[in-house]
């Protein structure tokens, strides 16, 4: 994408593209990185990383109960075993929601996130807006994202604040008796999984 | 609750508007972001490798660069100018010549020091195996000081180091709920003094304890802390 060094002046300088492309260019110049392996790094984390890793293990204990108990009970083993690896998810912790009960997950302090089961994450998650309000009034935040919960259920909010990652396990829509692992696998958005929306069948 | 001096924690402050939601948003919205991840992920074995250190990278920036209009990415940005420049890989005045602007407009002149953490204040170092690969984790032969069950509050400080304590329960009775693996301490690895592992307790704390009567109703917050940010509550029951 560097079209040479030359053309960087003026006030476009502290736009975002030409800003980064700079220093693309000056690190390339200097040797400290190849931009191969930039292009392979980032094709890894846009195409093969993604939320289907994390909805299949949901999928998966919808159908299996011994797999859903092993899952909340041990997912470091579960992930292990499906051999699943990567970014961010040395130690996994799944959070199940049922009647009653709804878990949500968030970092307060910056923006941590099971990468490797559920791909980059959006901008929303890493916002100020959603990080400073969804500790101090969940339902609110629920509510306006256009999740509304039972005022009885309880909330539990899960502040990633070591190197634990939490993933939701939400419910199991009804009507979906029939359908079959990748069916169900469908189904489960990311948003879901990050506790701020349900799966719909 | 005392005041907040840190930019990143932000944990229950107030003033915010409505969370940014699209559901089919993207995890990219522009070729540069995409750049930005590709080059921070070569630019960290060249610069900030310890457990935290780019996080108070991050932390260290300036409002306007933490917040900036770039989002996210261009907070990875701001802060790889920071690192590339204290690593003498790509001064800051090399980045403004390139750029064809005057000196000053890098994130770099604008960013904080790396704070200066006496190590004496941080709990002392432990022998632990040394992992075969590379991790957080420490297996650790001292059993954790406190049982799941037990009342615990972190007093905090007001040092400018890195931490992973949110301000928000600082001075707030929780209960722990579970321990995790132990891992090396950030307040330490971040600021080069070892590892200092550390069991990581799962602290659950009411949201009326936090926020008081006005509190959302059957919330409960739950934080990842480290052993040595908690004393017993003695005071509860």
């Amino acid at each position: 994408m560097s079209q040479g060094a030359d053309h960087h002046h003026g006030s476009n300088a502290n736009s975002p593209e030409i800003r980064t492309e700079a220093l693309e260019d000056l690190l390339v110049e200097k040797g400290l990185i190849d931009r191969a392996r930039v292009d392979a790094l980032i094709e890894r984390f846009e195409h093969d990383l993604g939320p289907m890793i994390g909805a299949r293990l949901v999928a998966k204990s919808w159908l299996e109960p011994e797999f859903r108990e092993k899952l909340l009970d041990d997912a470091d083993q579960v992930l292990k075993d499906e051999q699943i690896q990567g970014a961010e998810i040395e130690h996994v912790e799944i959070k199940a929601n049922e009647p009653g009960v709804h878990n949500v997950v968030v970092c307060t302090l910056c923006s941590c996130y099971p990468w490797a089961l559920l791909g980059l994450p959006p901008s929303w998650y890493k916002s100020p807006e959603y990080r400073s309000r969804v500790v101090r009034e969940p339902r609110k935040v629920l509510e306006e994202m256009g999740m509304s919960l039972n005022p009885d259920t309880e909330i539990r909010v899960w502040d990633s604040s070591s190197e634990t990652r939490f993933l939701v396990l939400p419910e199991r829509p009804a009507g979906t008796e029939e359908l079959d692992l990748a069916a169900l696998t469908q189904l489960v958005t990311r948003d879901s999984m990050i506790g701020v929306a349900e799966v719909k069948a | 609750m005392s005041t907040n001096h840190r930019v990143h924690d932000i944990g229950g402050t107030e003033g915010w508007g409505a969370v940014p939601y699209d559901p089919n948003e993207s995890v990219f919205h522009n070729d540069w972001e995409r750049r930005v991840l590709g080059l921070l992920f070569q630019v960290l074995p060249h610069t900030a490798k310890r457990p935290g250190e780019f996080r108070h990278t991050l932390e260290r920036l300036a409002s306007e660069d933490y917040f900036c209009a770039d989002g996210y990415y261009g907070r990875w940005r701001a802060g790889m100018e920071v690192l590339l420049h204290e690593y003498g890989h790509v001064d800051k005045a090399e980045l403004d010549n390139r750029l064809g602007v005057p000196h000053g407009t890098s994130a770099g002149y604008r960013s904080a020091n790396v704070a200066a953490v006496n190590p004496e204040s941080l709990p002392p170092d432990r022998i632990t195996p040394v992992p075969e690969r590379r991790t957080v984790r420490r297996e650790l032969k001292e059993a954790p000081r406190f049982q799941i069950g037990d009342r615990v509050v972190a007093a905090g400080n007001d040092e400018a180091g890195h931490t992973r304590l949110p301000e928000y329960v600082r001075g707030v009775t929780g209960t722990v709920v579970k321990i995790h693996p132990a891992e090396v301490l950030p307040d330490s690895t971040a600021h080069n003094h070892g590892d200092r592992p550390q069991h990581v307790l799962c602290v659950a704390y009411q949201a009326k304890d936090l926020w008081g009567e006005d509190a959302e109703q059957d919330v409960v917050i739950n934080v990842d802390l480290y052993e040595s940010y908690v004393e017993l509550d003695q005071g509860a029951s």
